[in-house]
């Protein structure tokens, strides 16, 4: 295949591309570890310490597909997780009470902060920087500056708790069957509308493809300790996320309000409502990544998510989200959050200087874009 | 030698498939003033972006001659060399730098090491300044605290600094009075005399006569005449420009004027960035059902403006009464006049009309995507069936509903965008340049849908800088000027010249 088929096969299938350079780092790392990193005790803790960022990665995804960004989510989710460890601790409520406390407050700072750059017009980069500041000096205030620990046994299951195999057995198979309906359903619809419908081997091979991938997931996780609960939070947040971007009325217009805001609101569209419940989200994923952080660490430490904005930011890049809004997958978001948690943990075994880890994702994270720039110019009008 | 300073010959400039200028021919010697004149969109102004080479050598066809030497600039920069300048109608200086830093920008007098020689450039900046007898400006404020007309002459300025052989100037009168008007005409006879030459263009036809030696009309992007103004007269020029034969473009049907179902009171619309401007000035007018109503006017008349404001979409701060069957509305955003049976079709389709990373289908169905949905969740095909249906109703010509809304033609575009705004059913239907960048065929069934609509009880406001287009749809015109109504007419035994006069009306 000549250089100009295999760009167009990645423009046209980037999501190929991202994967091909997964598999670049995970064949580097496991040659470089002599194995160790494809260990299924090392794979598990990757999920989990990948499980942060996704979630954190499926609200912003949404921010950045609507022209926005948001940078408090880092402090966010400090303050958020700290909330949950200083109810836990001090206070000794019951975890659902405590879970459904976290989400609202979420809730309500995430339409605050989308309150500020829908209606009051503040441009959302300063709303995020503020929010940073803001955000963090809270958590200072409410922690005092130190750890909040011991948290309890519930709270820990949450970050560290597994399904046992045979769920996770049972969870491998529904997620197959559901590939196929969907796959089954799509094909029908296209034939339905007289569009071209891919023949039925590739859609057998896709198939078999996601197979394997189920086969070799479930398999792996299972042979240490189980699928972890953060990576079973991570696949329903991508299922629920992925919907809502494909399927529902909410979903198009975040993408009409991102591509066109001033032809969206002539149509009729509540432009500002549509940013507000944005940024809602945005904080209900800030909630819930606390939570999860203060389980995994059982503890409330108040330099949690410090920078983890700039993770979540690069993770939707790499994941192909467009810099001017109107086009991005949660998918790829996820993709991203994988290759950035890949890095992380690879060169942490490694052992190498954290100093040459910033550098190394800071490369990967331009060079993601600029391969995005190169494969998007010849469509430029 | 030929005497010429120079000829463009044969130059054709497309638009994704559009002829903007279809083989225009000019010649000017040096000394003389050449007027340019067409109506809105007839191409004056690409064709001064073809010789200034914002649009480079190799984007248009034909052939430039510059002192008998081709000329093939691929800058802005290079024509500059060559002493072709232009003043833009927009006006193009930095409002936070200095009236000398703008003047100077890009030509500046420089000390050792780069360092800016402020007292040789202010002295020269007032020094010009005084030439334009602009004799209350502090050369080191910023630019933004002179008004337009100040600044118009700022830029003029900042031309003439420059080493010019060959000066274009795109309206500079625009936002100039009278008296500035005068000392300019003054400034570019001093000019002429000095040998260089000026493409002037104006829709101020009386400057015009006044300074030109020579004028070239085009229309819809041909060359019609180059007439020396010895022989023409004003009605003469406005004659060549509009002179165009109504044919079978627009394809008429008689439909039944109801009674007055909306009107507009008092709209009066302020500038964004200067909110002691108006940029409407309390305009009143009312619509009846069934008719058709076409708003026709210059560039910068405030047409647009109206509308938006009449639709909730005028960013800046306005007035206006909207009534609807008698009953007083408010359609203070476009969510709520869609809800009280508006809709408009904005002017500019690229920023205002389509939403470039959703597929036809999706653009069609924006407006109205709550319809389809239960329980947020869109049905799909409940959805595909408007858009077939929507689709099949204005002939929309796409392969499928599919494709990227960027694949299709301008006039396609048009029709999604119309599709868009008819799925809300509504009662009055605002067209703001419905034809702009629409090839014939595509004009013939929007005009077509145009007339089916009235027919079944719509009201149609139609906003137009196309005469013919305006004489051709509407039961009745009005005519805006500097914001203001200068004239209604019902369309009987109205022309293009009437219509035309109305809209330069000077008298005030």
């Amino acid at each position: 295949m000549n250089p100009l088929k295999i760009k167009q096969l990645f423009t046209q299938y980037k999501i190929l591309a991202l994967l091909f350079a997964i598999a670049l780092i995970w064949a580097f790392f496991s040659w470089k570890t002599e194995g160790g990193f494809i260990s299924p005790r090392n794979l598990s803790n990757l999920m989990r310490q990948m499980a942060i960022t996704g979630i954190l990665a499926c609200g912003m995804v949404f921010v950045i597909i609507a022209g926005e960004i948001d940078l408090s989510v880092g402090s966010l989710l400090g303050l958020l997780g700290g909330v949950a460890a200083v109810l836990d601790v001090s206070h000794h409520l019951p975890l659902p009470l405590i879970i459904v406390l976290v989400l609202a407050c979420g809730l309500v700072l995430g339409i605050f902060n989308g309150y500020l750059v829908a209606y009051a017009g503040i441009p959302s980069f300063i709303v995020g920087l503020g929010g940073m500041l803001a955000y963090r000096g809270i958590v200072l205030g409410v922690t005092d500056g130190t750890t909040v620990a011991p948290v309890s046994d519930q709270m820990i299951f949450l970050g560290q708790g597994y399904l046992t195999p045979a769920m996770g057995v049972g969870l491998g198979v529904v997620l197959f069957v559901l590939a196929g309906l969907l796959t089954w359903r799509q094909r029908a619809s296209l034939a339905l509308h007289s569009l071209p419908v891919a023949p039925l081997w590739r859609d057998g091979v896709k198939l078999a493809a996601i197979a394997v991938v189920l086969f070799a997931f479930v398999r792996t996780l299972n042979s240490y300790e189980g699928i972890p609960l953060p990576v079973l939070l991570l696949l329903v947040l991508l299922g629920g996320f992925s919907y809502m971007a494909t399927q529902t009325v909410f979903g198009r217009r975040i993408y009409a309000v991102g591509s066109n805001m001033e032809a969206t609101r002539l149509s009729g569209v509540n432009v500002r409502a549509v940013k507000l419940w944005i940024f809602g989200l945005m904080g209900l994923m800030c909630a819930l990544a606390g939570l999860i952080n203060t389980a995994r660490l059982a503890a409330g430490s108040p330099s949690a998510g410090t920078a983890g904005e700039l993770d979540v930011i690069a993770a939707c890049f790499i994941g192909g989200t467009s810099m001017r809004g109107g086009s991005g997958t949660v998918y790829g978001a996820l993709i991203g959050a994988l290759v950035m948690a890949s890095l992380d943990n690879g060169m942490s075994m490694l052992d190498v200087d954290s100093y040459w880890q910033m550098i190394v994702k800071g490369f990967i994270l331009t060079l993601a874009v600029w391969g995005d720039v190169v494969t998007r110019s010849g469509r430029r009008g | 030698m030929s005497g010429y300073l120079l000829e463009m010959k044969g130059i054709v400039k497309e638009f994704d498939g559009v002829r903007a200028l279809n083989g225009i021919d000019i010649k000017i010697k040096p000394g003389e003033c050449v007027g340019l004149c067409g109506e809105n969109g007839a191409g004056k102004s690409t064709l001064m972006k073809v010789l200034s080479a914002v649009y480079p050598h190799g984007s248009w066809d034909g052939e430039i001659l510059w002192q008998d030497q081709p000329l093939r600039a691929q800058s802005i920069r290079e024509t500059e060399a060559a002493g072709i300048i232009i003043i833009h109608q927009e006006l193009m200086l930095v409002p936070e730098l200095s009236v000398t830093e703008n003047i100077f920008l890009g030509n500046e007098i420089t000390l050792p090491g780069g360092r800016m020689n402020y007292p040789a450039m202010n002295r020269r900046a007032e020094q010009m300044l005084a030439e334009l007898k602009l004799t209350d400006v502090n050369v080191v404020l910023p630019v933004m605290n002179y008004g337009g007309g100040h600044q118009q002459l700022i830029e003029i300025a900042k031309a003439l600094n420059k080493d010019a052989k060959l000066l274009i100037l795109d309206e500079p009168s625009a936002s100039l009075t009278s008296a500035e008007i005068a000392v300019l005409l003054e400034i570019i006879r001093g000019l002429k005399a000095k040998g260089v030459a000026c493409v002037y263009i104006s829709h101020k036809l009386d400057e015009v006569a006044a300074i030109c030696d020579t004028i070239a009309v085009i229309r819809d992007g041909q060359h019609i005449a180059t007439t020396p103004m010895a022989e023409l007269d004003v009605n003469r020029i406005i004659a060549q420009m509009v002179g165009r034969e109504m044919n079978q473009l627009y394809p008429k049907q008689d439909h039944e004027l109801g009674e007055v179902i909306f009107e507009a009171r008092n709209v009066t619309c302020y500038d964004v960035d200067k909110p002691e401007r108006k940029r409407v000035d309390n305009v009143s007018f009312k619509v009846r059902k069934g008719e058709i109503l076409g708003i026709a006017g210059l560039v910068g008349a405030g047409r647009t403006e109206l509308v938006s404001a009449l639709f909730g979409a005028y960013p800046g701060r306005c007035e206006a009464e909207v009534w609807l069957h008698g009953e007083k509305i408010d359609t203070g955003t476009p969510l709520k006049a869609i809800r009280a049976g508006f809709a408009l079709v904005p002017e500019d389709r690229k920023q205002h009309g389509i939403v470039r990373d959703l597929n036809v289908g999706q653009n069609i169905t924006l407006s109205v995507l709550d319809s389809f949905s239960k329980f947020t969740r869109i049905d799909g095909e409940a959805e595909l069936a408007a858009v077939h249906q929507q689709i099949g109703r204005l002939g929309l010509k796409t392969a499928s509903p599919f494709l990227p809304i960027t694949s299709l033609s301008g006039g396609n575009q048009q029709k999604a965008v119309l599709s868009k705004m008819l799925l809300t059913k509504p009662q009055v239907l605002i067209l703001d340049e419905p034809t702009r960048g629409v090839d014939v065929g595509a004009k013939y069934e929007i005009y077509k849908l145009m007339f089916e609509l009235a027919k079944q009880g719509m009201a149609i406001i139609m906003v137009s800088s196309e005469l013919a287009e305006v004489l051709g749809i509407s039961d009745r015109v009005l005519v805006m000027g500097e914001g203001k109504l200068r004239g209604d007419f019902v369309n009987h035994e109205l022309t293009q010249e009437i219509l035309m006069t109305a809209a330069l009306d000077q008298s005030h």
